[in-house]
């Protein structure tokens, strides 16, 4: 009996085994749809497209400190683990990107699309890319921070007319800090830059000193931010290390504020440190690098909520100040795109409602959304 | 000579109550007739019409035309009609100048129904005596003919106008119970024409609602066109088919116009319900009203566009979810002496 018993239970094990591993590979091949293990951005390519490949957690911390945006940060601390698409977009700026000499002077793209259609998701996608291969990455997450609800606004002590933000400046120094620890040990300063009567960094300094001056005063931060974008603009060239410059939002750099000064009078974005340090950064007139910029309206000031197009978003000043560009249009999720994401979400187990499993609910999905990423995440969240 | 002392009010006032409905004398009634005659040659006289010719109708269109009233209710509005439609008929006395009361039925206190039944009784007795009659002569008896469809008995309503006096539910239903066994009865047509007496026809004709046929455009696509309607918005919509559920409106992408979700969902239910989602492109038009009436307008129209794509048996089903129906609600109108349609002032004790 209890030989009987033994073989049957053995029998058994034998056949859940066997049956887990078709459920598992029935679950990895499904996986492979839309997951790939591809996490090197640079190996992406067109067969990878409408895939998701993973960002190692620690990875995310050191690359993306202040640059993915809330919605995505809050979708990673759920899923334990943060997974990107691979779309159109990103594989054709990858292409550029690689085809491009750096030589030539900096080329200008410009990443714009409609609400929601993943433009920042595209420059993180980049910035991933560009963290790889080892280039030095000068991040703004969000640009409009920079010109609306500032609560302290102090007269520049290096120019009279212009004002400084202590404040965005340091939250700021401390993210780049945090990107791009090994560059700050490299690059050294090429002049003395006197912070106040008594403190000053002498020349051949590390960039770190600047930074870490920045941080302990306050006061000095915007100037410190100049003062950084300068050293690495001039240096760039000499081809040390290569340059991205990815700016979210670079429309607020044209636009209005919605600061005014202590006599209540506006201020105009020329004005603020901050501002006009990266305004220069932005031109092309230095090589050995690159300049992707996003458009944003969610952010944007004055501007109707459908206007997408860059003319209508960056004005004729901005427009004029970054032509020539390269347009990058980011659009909803193609059918293939869609049914990724949708198969993502399920193998997360973030859709429960039963019937978003059917066919039916997936139609009702992609009905409802539009196939626009964001109004498919903000729906999906309730499910 | 007695003088008169001062008495309780109570006698003195008048009861109204029960002196029952007021009752038209056939004198008075004779007067408002000849009263109506003269005023309808004086009417068309008036409007230059020949007197002798000059029918009811005519005088409707005059009193409109002469008093015209913008209230609703069409029982509001000045009418002139011929006296025996206007004072309801009234039972005339039904005793003699000697006391003594003309029918034999009249000490029931219901005379006119009890004579009813017992004619109708009499009728059932004939047609069973016919019927006896027929079998022993060794006739068969006739196929039952059923009463067609389209007829209905009496409501009480019409059955207490038609007897004038007052009914009970209980004799009523007595009464409709004896005219169906009359008809149930195999020579019960033999009283049909009395039996005519009591039924009215009902307008089988409905309105059987017309689904259009699909239409082909240029490239062989088939679409369909409907019109809806909500509160004050009215839409158009035009469902083409081998689509990919892409939604235009006034020319604008559906997530554009409609950034709540609550609107899209609306548009999404005809397309559900018919587990069509993702196949047919819609393109509408839609003007008035608000953001929410604009939804449940395109939503009409693509539901009766739909109408045409589908079986009748789903058209049946849409029907019954309420797809197809025109909401009626509309705004209410504001009272004066209120706040709004419904919310009064504030209510101050004092």
């Amino acid at each position: 009996l209890d030989h009987g018993h033994a073989l049957h239970a053995t029998a058994k094990d034998w056949l859940s085994s066997i049956v887990s591993q078709d459920v598992q590979i029935l679950a990895e091949r499904s996986r492979a749809i839309f997951r790939t293990s591809e996490n090197d951005p640079a190996n992406h390519a067109e067969h990878h497209e409408g895939c998701h490949y993973s960002i190692p957690l620690l990875e995310v911390k050191a690359v993306f400190p202040h640059g993915l945006p809330s919605p995505f940060q809050q979708q990673i601390k759920t899923f334990n683990e943060a997974c990107l698409m691979v779309r159109k977009p990103a594989l054709e700026l990858f292409a550029y990107l690689k085809s491009s000499s750096f030589a030539h002077p900096a080329i200008r793209y410009v990443i714009y699309g409609e609400k929601g259609t993943g433009k920042t998701m595209t420059l993180c996608h980049v910035v991933h890319y560009c963290a790889r291969q080892g280039w030095l990455v000068l991040h703004i997450p969000d640009a409009h921070l920079w010109v609306k609800n500032c609560r302290e606004l102090m007269q520049s002590s290096y120019n009279k007319e212009r004002l400084d933000q202590p404040l965005q400046a340091s939250f700021w120094l401390k993210n780049f800090k945090t990107t791009n620890e090994r560059f700050l040990k490299e690059i050294k300063t090429q002049q003395k830059y006197a912070w106040g009567k008594r403190e000053s960094t002498e020349e051949g300094r590390p960039l770190g000193e600047v930074v870490e001056q920045g941080l302990a005063r306050v006061r000095n931060a915007s100037d410190a931010v100049g003062v950084v974008l300068k050293e690495i603009k001039q240096q760039c060239h000499l081809g040390s290390f290569r340059l991205l410059v990815a700016v979210d939002g670079v429309n607020a750099l044209w636009g209005k504020t919605t600061l005014r000064k202590d006599d209540k009078s506006p201020v105009s974005p020329e004005e603020l440190t901050l501002v006009y340090n990266l305004r220069k950064m932005v031109r092309n007139d230095w090589n050995g690098g690159a300049i992707v910029t996003t458009l944003s309206q969610t952010g944007s000031l004055f501007k109707p909520s459908s206007a997408y197009l860059p003319h209508e978003l960056l004005g004729k000043e901005g427009f004029d100040a970054l032509d020539p560009f390269v347009p990058i249009r980011v659009s909803n999720y193609s059918p293939r795109e869609f049914e990724s994401c949708y198969h993502y979400y399920l193998d997360r187990k973030w859709l429960q409602h039963e019937k978003a499993r059917t066919t039916e609910g997936r139609d009702e999905l992609r009905f409802l959304s539009g196939a626009n990423p964001r109004q498919l995440q903000r729906l999906a969240g309730p499910l | 000579t007695l003088r008169v002392i001062y008495t309780t009010t109570v006698v003195q006032r008048k009861n109204v109550a029960a002196s029952g409905p007021e009752k038209y004398t056939e004198a008075f009634i004779k007067k408002q007739i000849e009263e109506f005659n003269l005023g309808k040659r004086h009417l068309a006289n008036m409007m230059g019409e020949d007197p002798e010719t000059f029918t009811q109708e005519d005088i409707d269109k005059a009193i409109a035309y002469l008093f015209p009233s913008g209230l609703f209710d069409e029982r509001a509005r000045p009418m002139m009609k011929h006296p025996t439609e206007i004072f309801p008929e009234k039972r005339k006395i039904q005793w003699g100048e000697d006391g003594r009361p003309f029918h034999f039925l009249f000490y029931t206190g219901k005379q006119s129904y009890y004579s009813l039944m017992h004619e109708t009784y009499g009728m059932l007795l004939n047609a069973q005596k016919y019927q006896d009659q027929m079998t022993a002569q060794g006739f068969p008896p006739e196929k039952e003919k059923k009463n067609l469809p389209g007829s209905r008995w009496l409501t009480k309503v019409e059955l207490e106008e038609m007897l004038l006096e007052k009914l009970s539910d209980h004799d009523y239903s007595r009464f409709i119970q004896l005219l169906q066994k009359l008809v149930t009865l195999p020579y019960g047509n033999v009283e049909e024409k009395y039996m005519q007496k009591f039924s009215k026809e009902i307008a089988t004709q409905l309105q059987k609602v017309v689904i259009e046929p699909l239409k082909y455009d240029e490239q062989g696509v088939a679409f369909s066109t409907g019109e809806g309607q909500r509160k004050t918005a009215r839409a158009t919509a035009v469902v083409y088919d081998n689509g990919s559920g892409k939604i235009t409106v006034n020319g604008v992408d559906v997530l554009h116009y409609f950034p709540v979700l609550q609107d899209r969902e609306q548009l999404l239910f005809p397309f559900q319900f018919l587990d069509r989602i993702g196949k047919h492109d819609m393109i509408c038009t839609v003007s008035g009203g608000g953001r929410s009436s604009q939804a449940g307008a395109i939503r009409l129209a693509s539901a009766k566009a739909l109408r045409s794509f589908v079986t009748e048996k789903e058209v049946e089903f849409m029907r019954q979810a309420g797809l197809l129906t025109t909401d009626p609600r509309l705004k209410e109108r504001k009272k004066p002496g209120q706040e709004g349609a419904r919310r009064k002032f504030t209510w101050k004790k004092r």
